[in-house]
């Protein structure tokens, strides 16, 4: 299955380590952390104690960065979290093939073709639009924990 | 939408076809109002009732209805529709219309007095009062008292009960009405609501009052005879509440002097407005004139009789102690107790004193004695009374002194109310005790009624607090309180001990709670200062010794939760909060204790040395593991911070000062030496240092020993630390000391300071460069900064300059420590003063490069590049007004291109994301990075108003208007209207825009086609924006661009140049020039849509220099309007305004202030003849 071999390869040109241990306390609204084994992104925040003179415990809510599926998790402030190592790659857009890969030029001139089109049909009609009206689009891929995902979209257009 | 037949001004009887059509409007309304109620297509029949609300004069129809119809909602919405087209179409009705108008309103609910329907009788009762009102400047006196004869005969009962109570029901409706809080909007001016009430106030408020009296009266005898429920029980119930309502008016005009001025009761009147806010508590001051209804009458004794025979009622049928009549009857009297200024005579307190003696003893009943009724409650009575009562003690003691309010009861019993108030508390206490629920109970109201009650008596009235003492015996009743208070507390606490935490939101409200009751604590612990201070110690330290004893045998949970409240309420004792100030030590403290003037047996000084002490025991490892729980240490680190603003290293100027409190030489001079000894004993001299040592070790524990205990460190980096360096005396004792070094340095090199919450890191280092003021001088002073800084523009720097920086930066562990670097960066240029601003400038400067770099690589980060923005935010706030002309150029050039490195990585930039929360994060990002770009711009905008530089920054070329409006120029784009939803980003956003309109039009002027209309777009926005003082800025700068213009235009410049020019679009058409298309928008604005009647003065200024600009497009409008007018005599009128909008008053042709003036004149004059048929569609 295509899936699988994705899989394969972005463990192979992965250098760093997917994570890395961050103090839960350390961890703010807006940073990330792994849940589950999900990479997510972190929206709420709020301590608590165990029992009146316990310790402090961090209540995470957060959303997966990939799937956008909401999940929580309930941490010792003084313990360690794994955060995961996100990483945005900005590549133009050359071309959106039929069987729902995107065509992309990294910044050495070389192509990446193993990216797929995302199958939300939200998404994929503001990418595709965008492509279809023939601008200059930049695509910006987030990538973590072995898989990725183009996260946002820009237009550089005809001014520059 | 279901139009409506146009109906002739209300006369003589309806045409036989007019009566088809009144028939015909009935039976829609009816069938909408119907509908509305089955939930049938409720969109339509809404429509259709506004139609009627809106339709020209639907007097006729709406009368017809109110007359025939069967359905009572139709009624309903016909007396409100009356109202509506009234109001709006007022100036053009004729003085019969509105005379008859009101007739009818008031016949309607005297001839419908016993309709079942009672809601529809009070709507038409509002509209009459509305009415009313809204002609009141306007009739003469005689057509006001022929409407009120025949309410007067209504309420003197000639027309049986129903028809009395009405009429007591319509003047309720009336006096709300006039009263400024109650009052209906009706499109005037605030001066008119005020003319009305003065007039009401003086005219009437006695009349009413005596009117509702003498209804009371006659049918008090027939309620107290009867041994069953009566209808007159409605009408004395009516009347009383007119009576009270009456009594809550805001007396203002009645006084023949000012409220400052009145001394009638010198021995007792209290003129302290603001502690009187703070419970609450609204006087009733209506005068000397109201002396002879209220006082001589024989009024109250009359009341309180009447109350006395309803209590004996209770046991009959219709009659219980809640039932409406007795309520209304018992909030009277609470009422009377609030009376007070000139209405007594001027007898040294004589006359007032009688009145409150003789209400207490009528209200003596509802509390004393205090077990029996109170286990009377537990068995089942209702409360009501019992709390009625403690609110009469309230409004007492707000209006006399502790020692007028304790003799008030010895008249009659053998102690004073204050020792009557405390076994009325300890009652309440020990029920609360026994109970302790978290919920909402009869006594836990109590208690904090009667905790007002104590504050009222005892809180200090001025800063040198000489409250008048209490009585002895009254000391000591607080004494036992205090005792008994404290009890409770400690049993509350040590059975909550082991309870789980409950939601946070919760805990936060009853948090604050807390903290006002423990302030009530403290004031009644002062009272009393010579047993509670010795009480507390003792608790302290058989809690202490638990503690110490009991390690590793016993669970120390309880003890703990015991010792965390005794913290709380010893701190409440001993200190009072700063609040931004210097607290000075409280009166109580520094007076008692005379004769402890040796150090060791001061219980003050016994108490603080206890305390500290076992803060002290926190640093040792072992302990700390088996006795200092986080929660201890926040009360702990809570009471050292509270503590240490008022004892520790006491400067001299205060300890001088304030001293004149006379209570005899001789003791006043020992009272001095006790609070010397006080004083000196944590001063620099003696243990001072060394406390400020143990605070400051004690503070390194929690932020090192304490990981990820965040309430903990919250407490630390904002109280305590801010507390030491918040103060200079305090502050130049730090540096001698090896813990503050050794603080400093942890800061800069411990990792486990990096592990800190990074807001709290920045709140150290703020912290940290803060102390710089301790310093002897500037030059040492900056080396410290650098000292203390350098390792974060070190490591900014190296990073910056990594070969593998785009891949390294992406590791979550360097993107943890540039944040925390930037948050320390951020901290240190925050507290940047004078005397450090060199080292502040120079760190900022050494990462500038750093700055962009990292800009550029975090491009995705949303959290970094807020930081970074943050960071720069701070440091040019705070150093932009001293920099040289060359530091200026540098920094701004800087700043420009930050702008312009942001606005390329995010204009155009759309984020994908499958999660809606995860989208709106990134804008609510989007916002905050904005909004620190405008922020920035602000700052940078101030160099022109503040500047300290020794040169102009003209000679380096640097216009600072050019600048901040390229950088808007830059920054707009980016601000989509979206984005100016978020409230706090509109009101930066139009404040540097109208800033930058009315103090350099000209710059904005030079902007470009394209950028000058998309700022002016958003112009047209704000002008719509729900927010008055958005609208108002926009007004503003409308004003400044248009007035701009024509005068630059009359001198013969060009003004706004090409942008005033229609442009061509796309399509080839001609669009209007940017000012025309204002004029026209604020025009419709003015006359077609809602908008506060606070706007209208800054509307007028912007419109009249937009008139003079377009006078073309101006008439053309006019003219429009008036055509469209289809009714003649509306349109003549319309014609007339609009000539005198513009020439009335001497208007001219200039942009003066007088003319501004005239102008505002003329506008309000016109909408309010205009808007009304103007709106009406």
């Amino acid at each position: 299955m295509s899936d699988e071999e994705h899989h394969f390869e972005s463990k192979a040109d992965a250098g760093a380590s997917k994570t890395y241990p961050q103090q839960a306390g350390a961890i703010r609204k807006s940073g990330y952390i792994v849940i589950k084994n999900r990479p997510c992104k972190v929206v709420e925040v709020s301590t608590s104690k165990t029992g009146k003179h316990g310790h402090a415990k961090c209540h995470f809510v957060a959303i997966d960065i990939f799937n956008g599926k909401k999940l929580e998790d309930i941490v010792p402030s003084s313990h360690n979290c794994d955060v995961p190592h996100v990483n945005r790659t900005d590549y133009q857009l050359i071309d959106i093939s039929e069987d729902g890969f995107v065509s992309l030029l990294t910044d050495n001139g070389n192509t990446k073709d193993d990216l797929r089109l995302p199958t939300d049909d939200n998404l994929l009609t503001q990418i595709k639009d965008g492509f279809g009206e023939g601008k200059d689009l930049v695509v910006t891929v987030m990538s973590a924990m072995g898989e990725e995902q183009i996260c946002a979209l820009k237009d550089i257009g005809p001014k520059n | 939408m279901q139009g409506f037949p146009q109906s002739g001004v209300p006369g003589p009887g309806p045409a036989s076809d007019g009566l088809a059509q009144l028939q015909a409007t009935m039976h829609a309304i009816e069938v909408a109002c119907t509908s509305i109620q089955m939930h049938i297509n409720p969109a339509a029949a809404e429509a259709t009732i506004l139609s009627l609300c809106q339709s020209p004069q639907p007097y006729q129809a709406c009368q017809f209805i109110l007359g025939n119809s069967k359905v009572p909602n139709a009624r309903f919405q016909a007396a409100a529709a009356i109202r509506d087209a009234a109001i709006r179409e007022w100036g053009f009705l004729t003085a019969d219309d509105k005379r008859s108008l009101i007739s009818f309103c008031l016949c309607f609910f005297m001839q419908h007095a016993s309709s079942p329907e009672g809601y529809v009788l009070a709507k038409v009762s509002s509209v009459a009062a509305q009415l009313m009102k809204r002609g009141w400047l306007d009739f003469t006196a005689v057509e006001k008292e022929a409407f009120f004869n025949q309410v007067h005969q209504a309420i003197l009962g000639i027309h049986g009960v129903d028809v009395q109570f009405i009429g007591v029901n319509f003047l309720e409706s009336l006096v709300s009405e006039f009263s400024p809080s109650t009052s209906s909007a009706m499109g005037l001016p605030r001066e008119f609501h005020e003319q009305c009430r003065r007039s009401l106030e003086i005219d009437n408020l006695k009349m009413f009052y005596c009117w509702a009296r003498d209804a009371a009266l006659c049918v008090a005898n027939r309620i107290i005879e009867s041994n069953s429920l009566v209808p007159e029980v409605k009408v004395c119930n009516a009347a009383l509440r007119l009576m009270l309502q009456i009594l809550n008016w805001d007396f203002r005009y009645n006084n023949n002097s000012t409220k400052t001025s009145i001394n009638v009761f010198s021995a007792g009147a209290r003129h302290d407005t603001d502690s009187l806010k703070r419970f609450e508590c609204t006087l009733v001051q209506p005068g000397p004139a109201w002396r002879d209804i209220l006082i001589s009458s024989g009024h109250i004794g009359w009341l309180l009789s009447l109350y006395a025979a309803l209590r004996h009622k209770f046991s009959c049928e219709g009659y219980w102690l809640d039932c409406p009549i007795a309520v209304s009857a018992r909030k009277l009297i609470v009422q009377f107790c609030s009376l007070t200024g000139t209405i007594f005579l001027s007898d040294n307190g004589q006359m007032h004193k009688h009145h409150l003696l003789q209400l207490l003893s009528g209200i003596l009943d509802w509390i004393d004695p205090p077990d029996v009724v109170s286990k009377l409650i537990e068995c089942g009575k209702s409360e009501s009374e019992m709390l009625d009562g403690c609110r009469a003690l309230l409004s007492i003691a707000n209006v006399t002194t502790p020692f007028v309010f304790d003799q008030l009861l010895k008249s009659i019993r053998p102690f004073g109310t204050v020792t009557l108030l405390s076994s009325l508390m300890c009652e309440v206490v020990k029920v609360l005790t026994i109970t302790n629920t978290e919920e909402e109970t009869w006594s836990s109201v109590a208690r904090d009624i009667l905790l007002d009650t104590w504050t009222a008596l005892l809180v200090p009235l001025d800063s040198t607090g000489g409250n008048a003492m209490l009585p002895p015996e009254g000391i000591s009743a607080a004494g036992n309180l205090f005792t008994l208070i404290v009890e409770s507390e400690l049993k509350a606490a040590a059975s909550s001990a082991l309870t789980d935490d409950v939601d946070s939101d919760y805990l936060h409200a009853s948090v604050s709670a807390m903290d006002e009751r423990l302030s009530s604590y403290a004031l009644i612990a002062r009272a009393a200062i010579d047993v509670t201070i010795p009480l507390l110690m003792k608790l302290f330290s058989e809690r202490f010794s638990r503690l110490n004893q009991g390690r590793g045998v016993i669970d120390p949970t309880e003890t703990l939760e015991e010792v965390y409240s005794l913290l709380l309420i010893a701190g409440h004792v001993l200190a009072d909060e700063g609040e931004g100030e210097t607290p000075i030590v409280p009166y109580a403290i520094q007076t008692y204790f005379a004769d402890n003037i040796e150090a060791d047996k001061h219980p003050v000084i016994a108490l603080s040395s206890s305390i500290i002490g076992f803060a002290e025991q926190s640093l040792d490892p072992e302990l700390r593991a088996s006795v200092f729980s986080p929660r201890l240490m926040e009360a702990v680190v809570w009471f050292l911070a509270r503590w240490s603003l008022t004892y520790l290293m006491h400067p001299k100027e205060i300890r001088e000062g304030n001293c004149d409190s006379g209570h005899g030489q001789a003791h006043q001079l020992q009272s001095l030496q006790s609070r010397e000894v006080l004083l000196s004993f944590f001063g620099e001299h003696n243990q001072g240092k060394l406390v400020l040592d143990i605070v400051v070790r004690v503070s390194i524990t929690t932020l090192m020993s304490y990981p990820g205990e965040k309430d903990l460190q919250v407490l630390t980096c904002y109280r305590l630390l801010h507390a030491l360096v918040q103060q200079k005396h305090i502050c130049v004792h730090l540096f001698p000391l090896d813990s503050w070094c050794n603080l400093a340095h942890a800061f800069a090199n411990e990792k486990s300071l990096f592990l800190l919450n990074t807001a709290h890191q920045r709140s150290l280092a703020q912290t940290l460069v803060r102390s710089a003021s301790g310093l002897i001088n500037s030059e040492a002073s900056n080396l410290y900064v650098r000292d203390l800084t350098s390792h974060m523009a070190t490591y900014l720097r190296e990073l910056s300059s990594m070969n593998d920086l785009k891949i390294a930066a992406q590791q979550p562990d360097i993107i943890l420590l540039v944040s925390c670097m930037l948050e320390r960066l951020r901290g240190a240029a925050s507290a940047s003063e004078p005397r450090t601003q060199n080292a502040i400038y120079e760190l900022g400067f050494s990462v500038m490069n750093p700055v962009l770099v990292l800009l550029e690589v975090y491009k995705h980060e949303s959290a970094v590049v807020y930081l970074l923005l943050k960071f720069v935010v701070a440091w040019v706030n705070g150093q932009i007004a001293y920099l040289e002309a060359h530091e200026t150029a540098l920094v701004v050039d800087f700043c420009m291109r930050l702008l312009q490195l942001y606005s390329s990585h995010n204009i155009g930039k759309i984020s994908l994301s499958l999660s809606s929360s995860l989208l709106s994060e990134a804008k609510t990002e989007k916002y905050k990075d904005l909004r620190a770009l405008l922020q920035l711009l602000s700052s940078l905008c101030s160099k022109d108003l503040v500047d300290f530089s020794s040169d102009s920054i003209e000679t380096q070329g640097t216009n600072i208007s050019q600048v901040v409006c390229f950088g808007l120029h830059i920054v707009t784009p980016l601000i989509s209207l979206d984005l100016l939803k978020y409230p706090k980003l509109c009101h930066d956003y139009f404040s540097l825009l109208s800033h930058l309109l009315e103090v350099y039009p000209e710059t904005v002027a030079q902007l470009n086609g394209e950028a000058f209309t998309h700022v002016l777009g958003t112009l047209d926005f704000g002008l719509h924006y729900q927010d008055t003082e958005v609208v108002d800025m926009c007004l503003r700068a409308l004003k400044a661009l248009a007035s701009y213009h024509y005068t630059e235009t009359v001198c013969g410049k060009t003004g706004l140049g090409l942008h005033i020019a229609g442009l061509k679009d796309p399509g080839g058409n001609l669009q209007e020039g940017i000012l025309s298309r204002f004029l026209r928008s604020l025009l419709q604005l003015l006359l077609f849509e809602d908008y506060s009647p606070d706007l209208v003065s800054s509307a007028a200024d912007a419109l009249l220099p937009l008139i003079l600009c377009e006078q073309g497009l101006y008439q053309r409008l006019g003219n429009e309007l008036i055509e469209r007018q289809a009714n003649l005599t509306l349109r003549s009128r319309l014609e007339n305004a609009l000539q005198s909008l513009t020439s009335a008053n001497q208007l001219s042709s200039t942009l003066d202030r007088i003319n501004y003036q005239r102008f505002r004149k003329n506008l309000n004059n016109f909408l309010i003849e205009v808007r009304g048929f103007l709106r009406t569609k």
